[in-house]
């Protein structure tokens, strides 16, 4: 993705995260908003925190096609591994954040943070990823 | 795996480009078969044998082969 020479799949891929990425941020945001201002609570609330997951979802599948239409498996073997980086490097970070929480109180990390923070590394490890077959 | 794709490359004055195109893939692609960091599938192999019009142990060796032999 990232890549100089792109093919019609890894077009397609970013066409649609640069849908999916916005949608997730508004609809945490207005899940958010809600919340503070709208003083929901019980069965809305629930379906809120629901609703606010649906681009998270929307762009887990949008993943899923991109590894489906990409013909070369080169590439979607670059994908994969970045995106096994990501989950190690987001489970890593969160689990050693935890571990500060509880022994020296370190400030809460609200999760809403552990789903662009695995993009984060994703992004973070793909160039690293390239370098070992250059 | 070790192979001859830069020399089977080179007989035919293609570049890794050239190559890439042929096979429908990128040519980062093509380089890290003929650096032999990454082993195509089954498919990809089939299709490189067809495009050289050879067999696949022409391309490919498995290096592990020799040792295996010896075992048995």
């Amino acid at each position: 993705m990232i890549c100089s020479s792109t093919n019609q799949a890894q077009r397609r891929f970013v066409r649609r995260m640069w849908v999916a990425a916005p949608l997730c941020i508004l609809f945490s945001l207005a899940a958010a908003l809600a919340v503070r201002h709208g003083h929901v609570t019980g069965v809305p609330a629930y379906l809120i925190a629901v609703f606010s997951a649906l681009p998270i979802l929307g762009a887990i599948v949008v993943t899923g096609l991109y590894l489906e239409e990409e013909k070369d498996e080169f590439q979607r073997n670059l994908l994969i591994q970045s995106m096994l980086a990501g989950i190690g490097a987001t489970l890593a970070a969160t689990e050693i954040w935890g571990n500060l929480e509880n022994f020296i109180k370190a400030p809460h990390l609200d999760p809403i943070w552990v789903y662009p923070m695995f993009w984060v590394f994703v992004l973070l490890s793909y160039p690293v990823v390239r370098l070992r077959y250059r | 795996m070790k192979n001859r794709l830069r020399v089977l490359r080179a007989e035919r004055e293609w570049s890794q480009a050239d190559l890439a195109q042929r096979l429908e893939v990128s040519r980062q692609s093509v380089n890290a078969i003929e650096t032999g960091k990454f082993d195509p599938s089954l498919p990809l192999a089939f299709k490189l044998a067809r495009l050289f019009e050879i067999s696949i142990e022409e391309i490919f060796t498995d290096e592990s082969s020799g040792a295996e032999l010896e075992v048995r």
